[in-house]
């Protein structure tokens, strides 16, 4: 049974975690109301981590902040919107920013023409690059064991999908199998994940 | 029609952004058929999020932060409404084609914010004295009025209407008649002199009851939640009378703005 609970992906320093959640949707709330503090104070919170993202699905650095300002406005935009009831704002706000970057990703040109050869071999995580911060190399490491109970397929797949930007017709071309197989090693590839990463409730 | 399993196929693409538009539109509204698929489609894309929080961080230039922090002021906030159904879309996009009208709707809700975030300039231009003076000088009856604006526009049985002003400006009026409540929003309504105020009436067949005075700023734009408690059929009027606000209207409406 899946509870609706406010959840945030879990790491080690749960309470400072808990803590930066609870913060964050008390920012929410107030940037609702038009609060440039508020609005101030959560993107010196988060910023990073949607450039982050953004950047890695887009690699230009001035045009993964043009999508970070689209972003940003989109929060300032909808913050009424934010359920605390369907996740944390963590979460609410990394899925408005990967959906944006894919959505950009979709909609360059130079992007359709990329190389699917080159797409596979650049969109593999590059874990080597391990970051001075133990937050982060937490994630890190749980995300890589995690991946590495996938099989090849499904960590492709996945990898391309998520990190890259591809849809699944185009992994498929990528990787020279059906769309149905792609879309069920998708699906059983995330499935894993979840599993692995105890995201299950 | 797509089979149940071809939806629950898609959750994995989905929670991925992998879907092409229409895909994604199609497998939404599937999702109201299936609890499991929708309980599904959260967990999978929580777990995306896992992947995203995974990746190294990217300090951002200095001028983003100034230029985003730049463009907040004419960025319109969408109210806060009440969706019947839920999609599982965690991130509710606003549409890059909306059209004309809903543009209009939304920058109304631009106002309330200004009013909010400029108290000390507000004061400094109040004239009037009065219901709206009191509630920005005042903090805890300020956001006591913001958070009763956000209940009426989060009503279930939430209205709007806008309508133009005599000598200028337009006003729109917000309401829920389960509330018994409602908010007025002008926009570029002319600064009275300081002997003058704006007043609230809510007329009925039996005549206007008194709702609050309240003044406009340099830029013409304010919003108030009305006095008292609406009745169904009400119409709002807003009059100019004189500092401090009247019994009963002594001059013709510059806004009517009927409910029903």
């Amino acid at each position: 049974m899946l509870s609706l609970v406010p959840r945030e992906p879990e790491i080690s320093a749960e309470s400072s975690k808990e803590g930066i959640a609870r913060a964050q949707q008390e920012l929410l709330e107030r940037i609702a109301l038009g609060d440039q503090q508020a609005f101030s104070e959560l993107y010196d919170s988060i910023a990073p981590r949607v450039l982050g993202l953004v950047k890695r699905l887009l690699r230009d650095h001035s045009q993964s902040e043009e999508v970070t300002q689209e972003i940003f406005l989109e929060i300032w935009q909808s913050a009424s919107r934010f359920d605390p009831n369907k996740g944390g704002a963590a979460t609410w706000i990394l899925t408005m920013a990967h959906r944006r970057a894919v959505d950009r990703v979709r909609a360059s040109q130079a992007s359709r023409n990329r190389d699917v050869k080159i797409g596979i071999r650049d969109y593999n995580p590059d874990y080597d690059n391990v970051s001075e911060s133990v937050e982060i190399r937490v994630e890190h490491e749980r995300v890589e064991q995690a991946m590495k109970r996938l099989t090849e397929l499904q960590r492709q797949a996945v990898t391309l999908a998520y990190y890259g930007g591809y849809s699944h017709s185009e992994v498929a071309a990528m990787l020279n199998v059906p769309v149905g197989t792609v879309k069920t090693r998708l699906r059983d590839g995330m499935i894993r994940l979840r599993d692995e990463l105890g995201v299950a409730s | 029609m797509t089979s149940q399993k071809d939806a629950d196929n898609l959750s994995g693409a989905y929670a991925l952004n992998a879907l092409d538009n229409d895909e994604r539109t199609e497998f939404e509204a599937q999702l109201g058929e299936s609890e499991e698929t929708r309980n599904e489609v959260t967990e999978l894309s929580d777990t995306a999020v896992l992947l995203g929080l995974a990746v190294e961080p990217v300090e951002p230039s200095a001028e983003l932060k100034t230029s985003i922090m730049a463009k907040l002021a004419s960025t319109p906030q969408l109210p806060r409404e009440v969706a019947p159904v839920r999609t599982l879309t965690p991130a509710p996009q606003i549409e890059d084609d909306a059209p004309a009208a809903a543009t209009a709707r939304i920058r109304w809700f631009t106002r309330p914010v200004a009013a909010l975030t400029a108290v000390a300039a507000a004061i400094a231009i109040i004239v009037g004295g009065g219901v709206i003076a009191n509630s920005l000088i005042d903090n805890g009856s300020q956001v006591a009025e913001a958070n009763q604006l956000a209940a009426i526009n989060a009503a279930d049985d939430f209205q709007q209407t806008v309508v133009d002003v005599d000598g200028g400006g337009s006003a729109k009026l917000v309401w829920s008649l389960e509330l018994a409540s409602s908010a007025l929003i002008v926009d570029g309504l002319k600064q009275l002199p300081s002997d003058r105020t704006y007043e609230l009436w809510y007329i009925d067949a039996a005549g206007a009851r008194p709702a609050g005075v309240f003044s406009v700023g340099s830029d013409g734009g304010t919003w108030q939640v009305l006095d008292g408690k609406m009745a169904k059929g009400d119409t709002v009027g807003v009059t100019v009378e004189p500092r401090g606000g009247s019994e009963s209207p002594t001059t013709d409406p510059i806004i009517t703005v009927a409910s029903a």
